[in-house]
């Protein structure tokens, strides 16, 4: 043993650390998932840019400033941990940009950072303890605390023109071609708040969170598949069945909302059988409040009435222990 | 496709021994062979300070109850009877022998007199109690009275080699080197049984190893190699009855209870060096390795070879480790004694530095991702159950049946909060315990 110690080059240690198990970990952290997200909203941010000009920049800006600002800051005030470093008031704050018209007043947009951050998420406890997805609440709040400003979408063109969405609605949908869905899908002609713009890109970003496991496929499918069916069965105003189906799934922010809204882990099921209920009860609002609603967009509302319900998805799709018998075989015994 | 079971995860697989061969260590000078090596009580000394004690010899038995003797895997001295702490927190009583290096044989050491088919199941299990065997899979349940409990309830005879813990590769290595011990334990163990079919579960990480048993047993209509996927925890007696045969055991019964009984490759070699050899169980293949140590090896080693003497074997540490593991890195125990000895549950010595057990520098809160219950292989909600856990609501983890959890850690590994989730789950496991709660 003597000619072995003379070539170990590191001493044993006098003090180990004692842990409990497991002693290893699988390395991904809450900020990598959140720094996935902003990365998989940003083909679509840009293209937004793109479309609405240097306006859309600021307000995405300001937004995400607003949001870790007032995260900061309120975490300052309570003596907490400041966790903005966690990147969850970041992507909350890109979130709310994306689901702002590119004429707001910036003013506004810090006022929806404020009740995205502290109303909805700090006061519930912070990250992870919010019941309702904070930038939709906060989307929510002000669309019906300003309604015009909020629907202040720029016309294209030089041409005003109506939203997909409210064509969708009101217009006559008799003369709705194969193209039109193709551009809805692509995002050209197209008009509404800077992050909806383009389905295909929002679509790369979900396939990304997809690919990268941030999220399920449960949740986006469960949702897109529920509002296809049934816009696929009850097309409205004289469309073509399909056609209807596909302009409804490109129009408004149904794809944003279906990978990055409804996916967010705070405000929805943990099961995967809770997430495709979940998915399916955000997929019927929305159908109903685009058919039958006061407003042309129904994917917030659905949404944020899904998010109320989480807790009780989770409790009646709670598994099955492994193991343990069916209940109805137990009540047999 | 390989047979599998619902939840695990994949691990980072770490299995750097794979292809190194097993060798016997440097005989040590000394061994602390501690007196309670498995689930049972413990043993009492048989032997006195200042006696000679030969290889093999029985230096410890257990007069009633469960348990099973230990021998001296060295001929020497007895120098003291000391004790130390197991991470359990239990106090144990070792032996330490001084070798004399002369390795002699107990004389009273022999093979089986009789052929296998004339022996009766109470025979055997009377040889493998006396061999000291229990299981080396790291539960370390006395082998004998597994068997005895067994007899009669089962149909379905499990060699367990799936090995599903990262890093260790002493069960592949032993198939793949000795793998008419494995072949011939299963054997004796049909016998016992009386069954005519034994499955061997290997993951199929491991190709090598299922080819040489699959080459070896083909033309043995009793042995079947059965390849299950790789994942973990694969090695789980339950999930591996669950993938062979579609049978879930429910929490708190015995593998017999579902008509199975399982047992680890090394526990079926060492019933047949006790059976055809007459040799106790007196030694162990153990992987030493980790990102501290120089030369990862599968070391042949006797009970009670320090820790320090392994990693000496190794060519020592490159690096100052954080943790010194006795197991896996998802189950094992962390150690914090380098003179403590191997026990026949030993089935790694894992060295790992600081900057391999990485810690999160936010605070550990749950962002409600969902990643522990599809991990959970008992399909438990770990979230809920460490939630309610933090909060002192023992009585509500009861209710999500958090005694349920076999402890894997596959909650743990994968929360991107890094929240302690299974030690949350022990707290409460052991609270309610303490309430006397019963199931």
């Amino acid at each position: 043993m003597e000619e072995n110690k003379s070539v170990c080059p590191v001493e044993f240690p006098e003090a180990l650390t004692v842990a409990p198990s497991p002693h290893v970990r699988h390395g991904e952290n809450t900020r990598g998932i959140m720094l996935d997200v902003i990365i998989a909203l940003m083909p679509a941010l840009i293209y937004g840019i793109f479309v609405f000009g240097y306006r859309a920049l600021i307000l995405t800006l300001v937004s995400v400033a607003s949001c870790v600002f007032f995260e900061w800051g309120f975490q300052r005030i309570t003596k907490r941990p400041v966790t903005v470093t966690d990147l969850s008031a970041a992507v909350t704050g890109v979130l709310l940009a994306l689901n702002m018209p590119s004429t707001l007043p910036i003013g506004l947009i810090v006022v929806g950072a404020f009740f995205a951050i502290i109303v909805v998420k700090q006061i519930f406890g912070g990250i992870g303890k919010n019941i309702v997805n904070p930038a939709l609440a906060a989307r929510v709040f002000m669309f019906l605390s300003w309604p015009s400003e909020m629907a202040g979408y720029p016309a294209l063109d030089g041409v005003a023109s109506a939203t997909p969405l409210a064509s969708l609605k009101s217009g006559d949908l008799s003369a709705i071609d194969f193209g039109d869905a193709v551009r809805m899908f692509l995002g050209v002609e197209k008009s509404g708040v800077i992050g909806e713009i383009s389905v295909m890109l929002l679509l790369a970003g979900g396939i990304y969170l997809l690919v990268r496991r941030v999220i399920t496929w449960h949740i986006p499918v469960s949702y897109l598949a529920t509002v296809a069916v049934i816009t696929l069965i009850f097309p409205r105003n004289g469309a073509d069945n399909f056609l209807f189906m596909l302009a409804e799934l490109c129009a408004g922010g149904l794809v944003l909302a279906a990978f990055f809204m409804a996916t967010d882990y705070a405000t929805s099921p943990v099961t995967k059988l809770g997430r495709i209920i979940f998915g399916i009860i955000c997929g019927l609002v929305t159908v109903f409040i685009r058919y039958f609603g006061a407003y042309n967009e129904g994917a917030s509302f659905a949404i944020l009435i899904a998010n109320l319900l989480v807790y009780y998805i989770d409790k009646f799709t709670r598994p099955r222990v492994f193991g343990a018998k069916r209940k109805r075989k137990e009540a047999e015994r | 496709m390989a047979a599998t079971f619902k939840g695990g995860i994949h691990v980072k697989e770490h299995k750097n021994t794979a292809h190194t061969h097993i060798t016997a260590i440097t005989p040590p000078k000394t061994v602390k062979i501690p007196l309670s090596q498995h689930i049972g009580a413990p043993c009492t000394p048989c032997v006195k300070v200042g006696e000679r004690v030969l290889r093999g010899q029985k230096i410890g038995d257990v007069s009633s109850g469960l348990g099973c003797p230990v021998h001296s895997s060295i001929s020497g001295t007895v120098k003291e009877i000391t004790y130390h702490i197991a991470p359990s927190g239990a106090r144990i009583e070792d032996v330490v022998i001084e070798n004399d290096f002369q390795n002699e044989l107990h004389p009273s050491l022999a093979p089986s007199k009789r052929e296998l088919s004339s022996t009766t199941a109470d025979e055997i299990i009377d040889i493998v109690r006396e061999a000291g065997i229990s299981g080396m899979g790291g539960a370390t349940f006395p082998t004998y009275a597994k068997i005895k409990s067994a007899i009669g309830k089962v149909d379905t005879l499990i060699i367990n080699g799936a090995e599903c813990e990262p890093f260790i590769t002493a069960n592949n290595r032993l198939i793949n080197e000795r793998p008419e011990q494995v072949l011939e334990g299963t054997r004796i163990l049909l016998h016992v049984f009386g069954l005519d079919e034994a499955l061997i579960a290997i993951e199929d990480n491991k190709p090598h190893s299922i080819q040489i048993m699959t080459e070896m047993s083909k033309d043995e209509a009793s042995i079947t190699v059965r390849p299950v996927k790789t994942k973990y925890p694969q090695g789980d007696e339950r999930q591996l009855i669950y993938a062979l045969t579609g049978r879930q055991l429910p929490t708190g019964k015995l593998p017999a209870d579902v008509g199975c009984v399982v047992f680890n490759v090394e526990t079926v070699a060492s019933i047949y060096r006790a059976f055809y050899l007459g040799l106790p169980l007196i030694e162990r293949i153990v992987t030493v390795d980790g990102d501290c140590i120089k030369e990862p090896k599968n070391l042949l080693v006797p009970i009670g070879t320090s820790l320090k003497a392994l990693i000496e074997e190794c060519g020592g540490l490159t690096k100052t480790p954080k943790y010194l593991i006795n197991g896996g890195p998802m189950m094992g125990h962390a150690m914090w004694d380098f003179e403590n000895g191997v026990t026949k549950g030993t089935s790694a010595i894992l060295a790992l530095s600081e900057q391999f057990t990485p810690t999160y520098d936010q605070p550990h809160e749950c962002i409600r991702c969902g990643r522990c219950v599809s991990a959970c292989p008992m399909h438990l909600t770990p979230n809920y159950l460490a939630a309610y856990a933090r909060r002192g609501l023992y009585d509500t983890t009861d209710e999500l049946n958090v005694r349920s959890c076999v402890e894997c850690g596959a909650c743990s590994y994968m929360c991107p909060a890094y929240i302690p989730i299974v030690q949350y789950i022990r707290v409460a496991k052991a609270a309610l315990n303490a309430k006397g709660v019963k199931r």
